[in-house]
């Protein structure tokens, strides 16, 4: 009885060795055939529409990316997933609101139009405000967040940093949610980023509207990814970052104070989601507590789709989840209710056949 | 030493004031001191705001704390050595305070109304915090002083109870206590004869307890059964065998929802036996787990939980969804589930339900428990403690892990039974992530890999917030702060597992056995 228990469990362990690759197969051919159906068959969008659903899913991508690049730097350094990142966007978010409330009181009348209010006489200063506030307070979050729940228990076991993550993150929310009231709150751009306004430009001889919120939000995000991966790269900051990310002792032989690492890289994370939070207000124009838990989420997600610990691997990640969610739907003919759903299974597909994400190094099994 | 005492005074004032201003904004200073109001007998009717005194004492009340506190900082020998800190920690706090009533207080004279942006923050309790006082800066002076005088209150509380009256009453407490509880107390526990008696009175408590208290405690102890075998499931992957499992609620909704299509009227009318819907459910949830866990648990780390994440958010939307409606009743849940039978006879009224909650949590926890000390059951712990060395004991590490989850998805989908059933009603919403966030928070906080320290878990985390009710705006909240308090403090939650003694005893220092006492 024993011996035939353990074959079966034998058998087992090679199914699912190799079942992966089975199961991949087939659902390629699955989606190929799908695909196949929508696109030539049944011809249900034309190509307007796609591009429609690309530029947004660029957009969302370009957010969830500067999310997910928090997320794996601190992944990278404390082997943590952080679940408070998403309330820190969140918290971005909130502080666009604010100011542009207070902007929109304070009047600056000109000749012509006395009713002018700052936030439309001088909409640039405005934004930069709104982004500066934003990413000071996040990163200043960030910073009290590893400082007060996390340092405290830097060589604890990892799943004890996880529940005090999920109790910030649970902090967080309630507390925005008891300031603030938990209805929505309608974000009122500067005129000149009227979201309904933007470039329009023909395609197949049908019009696509490109926003200017939309632009903005993923130049913005692109300068930003770009900035940090010159900082990782080029200064010494990012030098000591790589090497705590790599062996947090020998970094602290070398002469490097991790603990001041660990503090920058939170800061640095917090800023990045505080300037996604700004422009997710901006581009979407609503708040509220729950706004950066589904974010959030999906920009985690991203994160290990590209592989974990991997800053280019978390750009690529946002952008291509972004545009898997909002493509994703209409290329496989389904409803777009299930958009989440399309993320979150490409993300088990890819754990399953490539565990170590799309950019991740192939890892041994001691580190997986 | 000075300088840093004085710091550490500021340091203290500053904390505690942007504490007090968080209260004010979302509102639990009148919360709070209705709280202060009950406690006295003297309960605050509905809309009205409680009185005066009681704010005060409220105020005062978190001053003296902070003294205390900074007092406890420098361990004064001399009174002399806290008096300038603490006035700083003081003037501090009573400045913050009186900044918020000076600006609140000029918004409400201005008759701007705040709740637009600000919600808790009525105009009424602005007065309240302005003592009731018409001008904001006379409120302010009088804030200052009352904050200053309270701190510097809680500094002299803190100094004289810690000279004069502790040293010698703390000193024979504690050596009394010791000497009971290493002698007499631990022998008499540890006896099997006191586990037996325990049980016993838990059987007779458990058998007497619901016909007595009524249907709301039998609806608050049923969920906390069901958290306990939440938490007993979650802790064979999690506990024992270290996989952490984030989306655990996806089992329990499928266990729930299995369950719901073949008992219920609605949307297929399969209106199948309590009992056999229960086997079919829980060998659903079962198989779900063992397919899941197939392809990952042959990784390491984090896969598994993440996977679970977002099969449990998968889960969640696919049963919201509208490509489902006609197969699961869509958002609209479930309705008229079965309840159990025994011999064709209805057994599901509050009372009935409860003693089988009860048996089912007796059952699993004892199948648990011989698991646990069974082969298979120190398999699971050799992994957790590391899987290398375990492989290279001999343990099938892969098919070891797909055991665990395969047992705790159907320990799932057996509380998804009981939930459904007993509600007679299941949705969406009753599985979204925060249950099975809940269910690691109550296993962590009762004590990993120890099934009373879950059961207290659940009790403490399920069973409180029934409890207190009035507060229940705050509930989340001082839930979040509690979980990260609770990791910082004691990380090990408040049962911790016995670990095994891993010493040869002949290497034991003889005092430490002496510590011990063995």
């Amino acid at each position: 009885m024993k011996k035939l228990n353990r074959k079966t469990l034998r058998t087992l362990h090679v199914i699912g060795k190799y079942g992966r690759w089975t199961v991949g197969i087939a659902l390629a051919l699955f989606l190929t055939w799908r695909i196949y159906q929508v696109l030539f068959v049944q011809q249900a969008f034309t190509p307007d529409t796609w591009l429609r659903f690309a530029l947004s899913g660029l957009i969302l991508g370009g957010m969830y990316a500067l999310i997910a690049i928090g997320y794996t730097l601190v992944y990278g350094i404390m082997f943590m997933i952080n679940f408070a990142h998403g309330e820190v966007m969140m918290i971005g978010a909130f502080c666009c609101y604010f100011i542009f409330e207070i902007l929109r009181f304070i009047p600056a009348p000109i000749a012509g139009n006395p009713e002018l209010v700052f936030l439309n006489a001088h909409p640039i200063l405005s934004i930069l405000i709104a982004f500066l506030v934003g990413m000071t307070v996040s990163g200043f979050s960030g910073y009290f967040l590893e400082k007060i729940a996390y340092r405290p228990l830097r060589h604890a076991p990892r799943l004890i940093l996880l529940i005090t993550a999920i109790g910030a993150s649970i902090f967080l929310q309630n507390a925005a949610m008891l300031l603030f009231g938990p209805q929505r709150k309608n974000i009122v751009n500067p005129e000149i980023l009227d979201r309904t306004a933007g470039w329009t430009i023909q395609v197949a001889g049908k019009p696509v509207l490109i926003s200017y919120t939309g632009a903005f939000s993923l130049i913005l995000s692109a300068v930003l990814m770009i900035g940090l991966y010159l900082l990782v790269q080029k200064t010494k900051l990012g030098r000591s970052m790589r090497a705590v990310a790599q062996d947090q002792d020998s970094a602290a032989l070398m002469g490097v104070d991790v603990n001041r690492v660990v503090s920058q890289t939170f800061i640095i994370s917090g800023i990045l989601a505080g300037a996604a939070g700004v422009m997710w207000g901006i581009h979407m124009g609503l708040v509220n507590h729950i706004t950066g838990s589904l974010p959030g989420i999906k920009a985690f997600t991203a994160a290990v789709l590209g592989g974990v610990g991997n800053i280019p691997g978390a750009m690529l990640g946002g952008m291509s989840l972004g545009v898997i969610e909002s493509i994703g739907p209409a290329l496989l003919g389904i409803d777009f209710q299930l958009k989440d759903v399309i993320a979150f299974l490409t993300l088990i597909i890819v754990l399953i056949i490539r565990p170590s994400g799309i950019l991740g190094e192939k890892l041994t099994e001691e580190k997986l | 030493m000075k300088k840093a005492n004085l710091i550490s005074g500021f340091t203290s004032g500053l904390v505690t004031g942007i504490i007090l201003v968080f209260l004010f904004l979302i509102g639990f200073i009148e919360t709070g001191a209705g709280l202060l109001s009950k406690l006295f007998g003297d309960p605050v009717a509905t809309n009205t705001l409680p009185k005066l005194g009681y704010v005060v004492l409220f105020l005062a009340l978190l001053a003296v704390w902070s003294g205390a506190s900074t007092a406890k900082k420098i361990h004064p020998e001399r009174f002399s050595q806290i008096i300038s800190p603490v006035l700083i920690n003081g003037a501090v706090l009573g400045l913050v305070t009186a900044l918020l009533a000076l600006i609140f207080g000029n918004y409400v004279k201005a008759g701007v109304d705040v709740r637009n942006y600000l919600v808790a923050v009525s105009p009424a309790s602005i007065k309240m915090l302005m003592l009731n006082m018409a001008e904001p800066a006379q409120a302010a002076l009088a804030l200052l002083g009352l904050m200053t005088a309270a701190t510097f209150l809680g500094a002299l509380i803190y100094f004289v109870w810690n000279r004069r009256l502790s040293v010698g009453v703390k000193r024979t407490v504690s050596s009394k206590l010791g000497t009971v509880r290493q002698s007499q107390l631990v022998d008499l526990i540890r006896r099997p004869i006191a586990r037996y008696i325990a049980l016993g009175g838990a059987v007779v408590l458990f058998i007497f307890l619901p016909r007595v208290w009524g249907s709301y405690w039998n609806y608050v102890m049923g969920t906390v059964g069901i958290y306990i075998l939440l938490g007993i499931g979650l802790n064979i992957i999690t506990g024992w065998t270290g996989q952490l499992v984030i989306g655990y609620v996806s089992f329990f909704g499928i266990g729930a929802y299995t369950f719901a299509l073949l008992t219920a009227p609605d949307p297929h009318g399969i209106m199948m036996n309590f009992w056999l819907a229960l086997l079919i459910a829980v060998a659903v949830s079962a198989l779900v787990g063992f397919l899941i866990g197939l392809p990952i648990l042959n990784l390491r780390g984090d896969y598994l939980a993440i996977v679970t994440l977002g099969f449990a958010e998968i889960v969640r939307i696919l049963l919201k969804s509208d490509l489902l409606t006609a197969f699961t009743g869509g958002p609209r849940g479930i309705r008229d589930i079965g309840g159990p039978t025994l011999f064709g006879m209805d057994i599901n009224s509050d009372v009935n339900f409860i003693y089988l909650i009860f048996l089912m949590v007796f059952l699993i926890a004892f199948i648990a428990n011989r698991l646990q000390r069974s082969r298979t059951g120190r398999g699971w712990e050799a992994i957790r403690e590391d899987q290398t060395v375990a492989k290279a004991t001999g343990i099938n590490t892969f098919s070891s892990k797909l055991l665990a989850l395969t047992l705790s998805a159907a320990v799932a989908g057996l509380a998804g039974v009981l939930f459904a059933s007993r509600n007679q009603f299941t949705g969406p919403e009753d599985h979204i992530l925060l249950v099975s966030i809940n269910v690691i928070c109550l296993m962590i906080v009762g004590g990993v890999g120890n099934i009373p320290g879950i059961i207290i878990g659940a009790l403490a985390l399920k069973g409180l917030p029934e409890i207190l009710r009035e507060v229940s705006n705050f509930r989340m909240l001082a839930f979040g702060a509690l979980l990260v308090m609770m990791m910082l403090i004691r990380p090990e939650g408040f049962l911790p597992a016995r670990r095994p003694n891993m010493k040869n005893p002949a290497d034991q220092d003889p005092q430490e056995k002496a510590e011990e006492g063995v």
